[in-house]
């Protein structure tokens, strides 16, 4: 199973620089703090759901439907909880904690959504050397793309351990909870050695590849902004303009809760 | 010249002074006891080809680091005597510097290839240069070309076959133009011709671009083409010569504990000496016609003879094999229409290149994989209906990565780990414990932290760990790869005794003379089908469909086959060949 | 804190950043099916990492759970909490050997393995610590953007790290300890001296980053639970208001365990490792 969210698609959204991305990414989670009032917070999810669309990118909505829906469900129970206002509407709960609490909700899962679309029409390369120019030390960057890469390489060696010991008369799927998670400790220790163990091949690997020879460094991979992007960020920003404008003249808000 | 590797080469360059110059070389690792390199000299010329050959732990991998200068600046530890690179001494530059100079490629090519394409890879080295992105891609298309891997940009490195990433791996060292190339093991886990592939380009960056090449290597068949094979054993320099002349040199090779050429050592057993010795098939066909020897028909069909008579020895089928296909969960089909039986004793090689589905075929005899059609039958019984855990009894399974399965903190409590889930006594089980541990020749090991151990070390605790369970069958995965002669002379031995002793085998491998002298019947896989299966003698007479698989018979089973009689052994020929007085 | 931008220089330190992420991130991606507040936290044995590999690999440990945790947020839950989720595990792997110099006088044993009682009382006390400020960084923030209380946050997440790394940590360190050991792994043997700040005053801070941590967890707890009935947030203030009060108080807390990190030392661990390798690195 490819663990990765990428989806492999010829869209606009794909094409787009990965800079310009980021600046969408942010852009919806500003959107999405901006409004606690529920129907404020249904156009911004709808808005962007219909980017996504765009993006082609809502194939895997399936993928974290579970997360979302647990979200949901929750986040607004949690609030009706913790959350206080001045209509009752059944035992303790009033009706602008529940209000607030589906509005957090909406929050949360635009702000996933936005997130998954992100790293679904983005590649791990783009998503460092867009780092990289944007001014994040380069070795940092370096650290975030390997380990990125490195995560179904574990899982793979995971698997492959798991064969080994099950041959060996392990068997995984037997007994409660905690007897499960006693059985995988033993299959888990190669992993973490072996891993841990090519630390220094790997090093040793990277500086007689010239790894910090040099102080400054070029680039392969060749990042451009477009007209396209230029669109598409000065759009954007209108749009988070409008909005700022109505927050701050008073709409979407959400009156008599407190926490 | 299109293609030009190397910038300032030419005009002023001083003739006389060496690539590499090594003077007194000792270096000890922090906390080692014993000195991993312990008084190296080496000179090396420009445009040299030279072998570094030795068993495990003589400080080979040691003395490819050395070269641009990891030791001594990235390991701590004790270092003496003087590493100089075209004049320059390594202790007075960075690893970086010299890594311009000087291009290494380690033996784990999994462990340094980083990047999630294959351009991007080649890219890394140049980037870090500092190379202009024009120039970048020049050197990127360029390269691949040279490594035959052109169309793979985008490919993902984890995708690509062993011989392709070892490819690979050369390549993004290319990209950096060294002028001095080490490569340490390159071809430990290629099938044959993946090997072949290595060593062309090796000869061709010699031959075009005057690169000096310095290559780690303990297969004698893969060294023909250098000028100079330097023996190392416990950190020294035992032999520095040119390369036909230690290939002749049939005794030094064996004490050295490293597998002479099969040709050379027939005719050197027939009583040539050392200057007379023949090295590959081709010379030894035209010396052995030139003395008018001949191949005595006679005790060849005795050993045809031995064969069949070994065949019926065997017992019932053990694991029955019919229409067996498997598709993964990607789609891929690894495995189409396979038949095979295994009877009880049998000692079975299932051969194929790298990526052929050997693997994917014997996971089905113990479970771990499930046929997508057709059955697999142990013991009568489907593999299906009895499940991993109670297969495990019957059927053992030795993985390729001992490391895979080691995770205790001593041998014997890893060696137990089978029987103690089985839930066996105590008492049982230390006996268990006892057994396989004296059958792998590891008594008085209990007691040590298996992560400490070498890897031929490592590679028998694995097995003892699996035998301990007293499976009836017991599947070898590569279980020679990573060692040095000795150690897969050793490991076989054992394997061999196992079966003497009762035991079914079946070993995956593309090692040829493992399987030319210890394994009875062979399976031949290729793009997921059993292409060819037999008796080994008959299935190593087919030389053209092996080559077909990617595979090569060990040379002295070529000159046999050359003279129309199948040997598998350098003893069978020596056998089977008569001087022509008869 | 000097170490954790210092490190970087060393590629064995950058490659371990990577690892140490990796094996954190895919060990914590199939527990997300394990949820307790779902979306936010789950049950996470794999929280036994931050512990000892910020003992064993020093910074390289703190940046790698950091970064190991934003990746797991990368597979399903990416949103601004995560900016949270990277502090609070920075801080899982920071203090484990950040704190460990401050309970050992020079010259004493202070190799991180668990070889005495009082090394095992030490790992305890430290991870106990973690956890809270992991649970103060990641509940404030949360708290702060309206996502969720603090209350329910912190408590949960201080349990969950506190379980994993009790209950798993001293088995997890006594497997991989001397293996981290033979292959010079430690943090104390690839980093030198001078790249590590000295203790500037090390049981002062120690006492500073308890008050930060435990303090701050009590407080939040408490002001969390009992006193948003009354309306503790100004009444003037719009929606959110009450939980920016919360977010006001904690900040004194959070920055009473930055500046205790900062009196902190780490170069007498390094120190202590090369006087007990014999001889210094040629470099």
């Amino acid at each position: 199973m490819d663990p990765f969210l990428y989806l492999d698609r010829d869209t606009f959204v794909h094409r787009l620089d990965p800079r310009t991305k980021m600046f969408l990414l942010v852009g919806a989670f500003v959107l999405a703090f901006l409004f606690l009032n529920p129907l404020y917070g249904l156009v911004v999810l709808a808005a962007v759901l219909a980017f996504g669309a765009l993006a082609r990118s809502l194939s895997n909505l399936g993928r974290i439907r579970f997360i979302l829906v647990a979200i949901a469900l929750v986040t607004t129970a949690l609030w009706c909880i913790f959350a206080s206002g001045e209509t009752p509407l059944f035992l303790f709960v009033e009706l602008e904690a529940l209000l607030y609490g589906i509005g957090v909700a909406l929050r949360i899962s635009t702000t996933i959504i936005a997130g998954m679309i992100f790293l679904s029409t983005t590649r791990n390369e783009e998503i460092t050397t867009g780092l990289v120019k944007l001014g994040i030390p380069y070795r940092f960057a370096f650290a975030v793309s390997t380990a990125l890469r490195l995560v179904p390489a574990v899982a793979t060696t995971g698997a492959t351990i798991g064969q080994a010991q099950r041959s060996r008369g392990l068997d995984l799927d037997e007994g409660g909870v905690l007897e499960r998670v006693r059985k995988r400790v033993p299959l888990l220790i190669p992993v973490f050695v072996s891993t841990i163990r090519s630390t220094n091949i790997f090093s040793m690997a990277l500086e007689s590849k010239g790894f910090g020879a040099s102080p400054t460094r070029s680039y392969f991979l060749h990042l451009e902004m477009t007209r396209r992007d230029a669109i598409v960020l000065v759009v954007v920003a209108l749009l988070l303009a409008v909005a700022l404008y109505l927050r701050f003249a008073g709409y979407g808000g959400l009156e008599g809760v407190t926490r | 010249m299109v293609f030009r590797l190397f910038f300032g080469c030419g005009e002023g360059d001083d003739i006389a002074e060496p690539a590499i110059s090594i003077r007194g070389l000792a270096y000890r690792y922090r906390g080692q006891e014993k000195p991993a390199l312990d008084g190296v000299d080496l000179d090396v010329a420009e445009g040299e080809f030279v072998v570094v050959m030795g068993p495990s732990g003589a400080g080979k991998s040691t003395l490819c680091t050395t070269l641009n200068g990891l030791v001594p600046h990235f390991f701590r530890g004790r270092i003496d005597g003087e590493v100089e690179i075209r004049g320059r001494s390594t202790r007075d530059g960075k690893v970086g510097e010299f890594a311009r100079e000087v291009g290494l490629v380690f033996q784990d090519f999994e462990a340094q290839l980083f990047s999630t394409n294959v351009a991007l890879e080649v890219a890394f080295g140049p980037e870090n240069f500092s190379v202009e992105r024009g120039e970048m891609k020049r050197r990127v298309e360029g390269v691949l070309g040279r490594v035959r891997l052109e169309g793979f940009e985008g490919r993902q490195p984890a995708t690509l076959s062993g011989g392709q990433k070892q490819r690979l791996a050369i390549a993004s060292v290319l990209a950096i133009e060294p002028r001095i190339l080490c490569l340490d093991e390159p071809t430990t886990d290629l099938d044959p011709v993946g090997k072949l592939g290595v060593f062309e380009i090796a000869s061709e960056l010699k031959e075009r671009d005057d690169v000096t090449l310095i290559v780690v290597e303990h297969e004698t068949e893969e060294t023909l083409e250098a000028d100079r094979i330097v023996i190392l054993r416990e950190g020294r320099v035992v032999t520095d010569r040119p390369a036909r002349e230690v290939l002749r040199d049939v005794e030094l090779l064996q004490e050295s504990r490293i597998m002479p050429l099969g040709v050379a050592r027939f005719f050197h057993e027939m009583g040539l000496w050392q200057g007379q010795l023949p090295l590959t098939p081709a010379e030894g066909l035209r010396e052995f016609r030139q003395r008018g020897w001949q191949i005595d028909a006679g005790r060849h069909r005795e050993l045809v003879a031995e064969d069949a008579e070994r065949e019926e020895g065997y017992g019932e089928a053990l694991i029955e094999v019919e229409g067996l296909s498997h598709r993964y969960p990607n789609g891929v089909v690894a495995l189409e229409g396979v038949d095979l039986a295994v009877r009880r004793g049998e000692f079975l090689a299932v051969l194929g290149q790298n990526g052929s589905g050997k693997t994917t075929l014997v996971k089905h005899f113990n479970g771990l994989l499930e046929p997508t059609e057709g059955s697999v039958r142990v013991e009568g019984k489907t593999t299906t209906e009895q499940g991993i855990r109670t297969l495990g009894q019957t059927v053992g399974y030795v993985f390729q990565n001992p490391d895979h399965q080691i995770f205790s903190d001593t041998v014997s409590d890893e060696v137990a780990f089978g029987p103690k889930i089985r839930g066996l006594e105590e008492a049982e089980v230390e006996e268990r414990v006892k057994e396989a541990l004296a059958a792998v020749g590891l008594t008085g090991y209990e007691e040590e932290d298996p992560f400490g151990l070498t890897k031929g070390e490592r590679q028998r605790v694995a097995v003892a760990s699996v035998l301990a369970v007293r499976p009836e069958v017991l599947i070898l995965d590569e279980p020679t790869t990573g060692l040095d002669y000795a150690e897969q002379r050793s490991m076989m031995d054992l394997v061999r005794r196992l079966n003497e002793s009762g035991s079914t085998i079946i070993v995956v491998t593309h090692t040829m003379w493992v399987v030319a002298e210890y394994a009875h019947r062979a399976a031949v896989v290729r793009d997921g089908r059993v292409v060819l299966s037999g008796v080994v003698r008959e299935v190593f007479a087919e030389e053209e469909r092996l080559r077909d698989a990617s595979l090569r018979p060990p040379h002295i089973v070529s000159l046999g086959n050359a003279l129309g009689h199948t040997v598998l052994s350098v003893d069978e020929m020596l056998r089977v060949a008569g001087k022509g007085e008869r | 804190m000097k170490e954790i931008f210092t490190m970087w220089r060393h590629t064995q330190m950058v490659v371990l950043v990577a690892l140490t992420a990796a094996i954190y991130a895919a060990t914590l991606i199939p527990t997300q099916f394990l949820p307790i507040i779902p979306g936010f936290t789950n049950i996470r044995p794999a929280n036994v990492f931050p512990f000892v590999f910020g003992l064993l690999f020093g910074p390289a440990g703190a940046w790698g759970s950091a970064i190991g945790n934003l990746i797991n947020d990368f597979f399903g839950t990416l949103g601004p909490g995560s900016i949270g989720g990277f502090i609070g595990n920075f801080f899982l792997g920071f203090l484990p050997y950040k704190m460990w110099g401050a309970f050992f006088r020079r010259g004493e044993d202070m190799e991180p393995n668990l070889s005495s009682g009082k090394k095992v009382v030490v790992f305890i006390a430290i991870t106990v610590l973690a956890s809270a400020v992991c649970a103060v960084w990641i509940a404030w923030l949360n708290d702060f953007l309206g996502l969720l209380p603090f209350a329910a946050l912190a408590s949960v997440i201080t349990l969950n790290n506190l379980l994993a790394g009790v209950v798993l940590g001293p088995i997890l360190l006594l497997v991989l300890y001397p293996r981290v050991k033979r292959w010079g792994l430690l943090w104390t043997e690839i980093m030198v001296p001078d790249e590590v700040p000295a203790a500037g005053a090390a049981f002062l801070g120690n006492v500073l980053v308890w008050a930060g941590g435990i303090g701050g967890l009590i407080v939040g707890l408490v002001l969390g639970l009992g006193f948003y009935d009354q309306g503790l947030a100004a009444a003037g203030f719009a929606t959110g208001a009450a939980g920016l009060a919360l977010g006001l108080i904690m900040i004194p807390f959070l920055a009473l365990i930055v500046i205790g990190s900062l009196m902190l030392g780490g170069r007498e661990q390094v120190e202590a490792a090369e006087e007990d390798a014999g001889h210094s690195r040629v470099r």
